[in-house]
């Protein structure tokens, strides 16, 4: 047979080093798709009249969507996708029973009744397919080859159906992980914006403070107007009221906040700003390419070190990114470019700058953006600054916000003076947070 | 207390404009009421005021910024700091300034009377 896959010693198709290249791309984050593109043409150089397939599972079970067929083209527009079912020819029915079908003349499989016409253009005669399983044994779609002749596989054939749909699966599972590790660490960033509880008490205290005075001014008023002669019956029913309604605001703000939870102590270490802002950018990449904001970042390679808490000053390096995209969003008639800029600052202080091409700020706004509960997002707690101005402070730093004096749009900075200059300023910082 | 001696409530926070007013009133006191230190420096209540009873963090002009330029305006007028902010170093800063008292919010009945009563001495 001169078609067969010949299983060759150690640099045969998915064992040894090819196996190991394949992998590598999975774990370098290549996107799905053309892993799975790659892992196709793979097996399709393997012999002439060989096509290879990969089929992805949809969310509810019920279809398998054309993944990847290099060697047919146009086929996956054409084919689109295939029913779960007992006559779901190959894939949907390797899917179906969760085990390999291996047709070897579609002309006369019954289970082929329903997609024949489809694969006809194409000349299709045998179709092998082999559901492609999660390490837990799910089915996660299906891995299928196919020949313009009848033909039923060999066992080198059935060997390395076998061994792509293992990587197909490894590929697919990794995805998904990663997917699921995306959202996994957008909610803790969201979490993560409101950890600093110390940070936080100046806050909390202020917003339950202005109802709680309310409470008992008015409560003092209510019973002065009760105790005069003749009672100001109607004065203290109002002064009553508002007791009620300031109470409520007190509890809505706690509410509000109950989301909260105790961080550990700052960890107080020399921090490479730059690498803490690369890493953070690797976090919002995808949240940003979803908001079709362009990052451009000019990290200075002569930055020294700061002394600080690492995961407390990504935070407000995201936080700053969170802003800068978020203003972005009804921009439509320009890119909507972000620049992060770290540059040495004078008097030995280390710079970080982000830069947006939004609404800007508001003149007015500008003296209020660092309050506490000040937001102008409809879906915001607008603690974000507010906690961030309170991280850099704690670093001994500055941060403050100005309006884009070349174009519109806001710039946000902090300033922290650089480790060399704070040895002594290091155990400051332990002791005050 | 003198007769309806004039105090003046200088605050952003809408239910202590509210709030506050009434209990005034209720000790004897006229009131006038303001949402901005601006709003204040606008008005031609400054001369008449015997009493200040100002907010310290606002949007804007602040209540020390306004005590400041109360002071080079040459008006001698007591103020009454309040605030919902605890900052150990702001109170003393501002009694060294000048001012009769720094009330925190949320702050008792007993302790807004003594301190009006202070100013109302001053004036």
């Amino acid at each position: 047979m001169a078609n067969e896959i010949t299983r060759q010693n150690n640099s045969g198709l998915f064992s040894g080093e090819s196996v190991l290249d394949i992998l590598k791309l999975i774990f370098a984050g290549a996107p799905l798709s053309e892993i799975l593109t790659i892992i196709a043409r793979l097996v399709e150089a393997q012999g002439n009249g060989i096509f290879c397939t990969i089929w992805l599972l949809n969310e509810d079970g019920r279809y398998l969507h054309c993944a990847a067929a290099p060697g047919l083209p146009g086929f996956a527009a054409h084919v689109d996708r295939m029913s779960v079912g007992p006559k779901g020819a190959s894939c949907g029915t390797a899917v179906y029973r969760k085990e390999p079908v291996y047709v070897t003349d579609i002309l006369s499989d019954s289970i082929w009744d329903d997609y024949r016409h489809l694969v006809s253009p194409y000349g299709i005669r045998a179709a092998w397919a082999r559901p492609v399983l999660s390490s837990e044994g799910k089915v996660l779609g299906t891995f299928a080859i196919l020949y313009r002749e009848v033909r039923s596989p060999g066992t080198a054939d059935l060997q390395l159906i076998e061994n792509a749909s293992h990587i197909v699966g490894i590929a697919i599972e990794r995805q998904m992980k990663e997917e699921a590790l995306a959202k996994a660490r957008s909610d803790l960033a969201h979490v993560g914006r409101v950890t600093s509880l110390g940070a936080l008490t100046a806050s909390i205290a202020h917003e339950v403070n202005q109802p709680l005075s309310g409470i008992i001014t008015n409560a003092s008023t209510c019973l002065r107007m009760l105790a005069a002669d003749p009672p100001n019956v109607e004065g203290a029913i109002e002064t009553a009221r508002r007791t009620i309604r300031d109470a409520n605001r007190a509890s809505d703000v706690i509410t509000r906040l109950r989301a909260l939870f105790v961080k550990k102590d700052a960890a107080i270490e020399a921090v490479d700003l730059n690498e803490a802002t690369r890493e953070v950018i690797a976090l919002s990449s995808c949240d940003l390419q979803r908001s079709r904001v362009t990052l451009r970042s000019e990290l200075a390679d002569d930055l020294p070190p700061v002394a600080g808490d690492r995961v407390q000053l990504q935070q407000v390096i995201l936080n700053l990114l969170r802003n800068a995209s978020d203003a972005m969003r009804s921009v439509e008639d320009r890119p909507r470019r972000l620049v992060i800029r770290t540059q040495r600052d004078e008097d030995d202080s280390v710079r970080l700058t982000v830069t947006d091409a939004g609404a800007g700020i508001e003149p007015q706004a500008l003296d209020r953006l660092f309050d506490a509960f000040y937001t102008t997002k409809s879906d915001g707690m607008g603690i974000g600054l507010s906690v961030s101005r309170s991280i850099i402070e704690q670093h001994r730093g500055r941060l403050w916000a100005a309006a884009n004096d070349d174009g519109p749009g806001a710039t946000f900075s902090f300033s922290i003076p650089s480790a060399s200059e704070r040895i002594t300023g290091a155990q400051h910082l332990t002791r005050s947070m | 207390m003198v007769m309806h001696p004039l105090v003046s409530v200088v605050d952003d926070d809408q239910s202590v404009r509210e709030s506050l007013p009434d209990l005034l009133r209720e000790f004897g006191l006229s009131v006038a009421v303001f949402s901005s230190a601006e709003e204040f420096l606008a008005s031609d209540s400054i001369g008449q005021t015997q009493c200040l009873i100002l907010d310290i963090a606002m949007p804007g002009m602040s209540g020390p910024d306004l005590q400041r330029e109360l002071i080079l305006r040459r008006q001698k007028v007591p103020v009454v700091f309040i605030t919902a902010l605890k900052d150990e170093t702001v109170g003393p800063r501002l009694l060294k300034q000048g001012a009769v008292a720094c009330l925190l919010k949320p702050f008792s009945e007993t302790a807004l009377i003594d301190a009006i009563n202070v100013a109302l001495r001053m004036k």
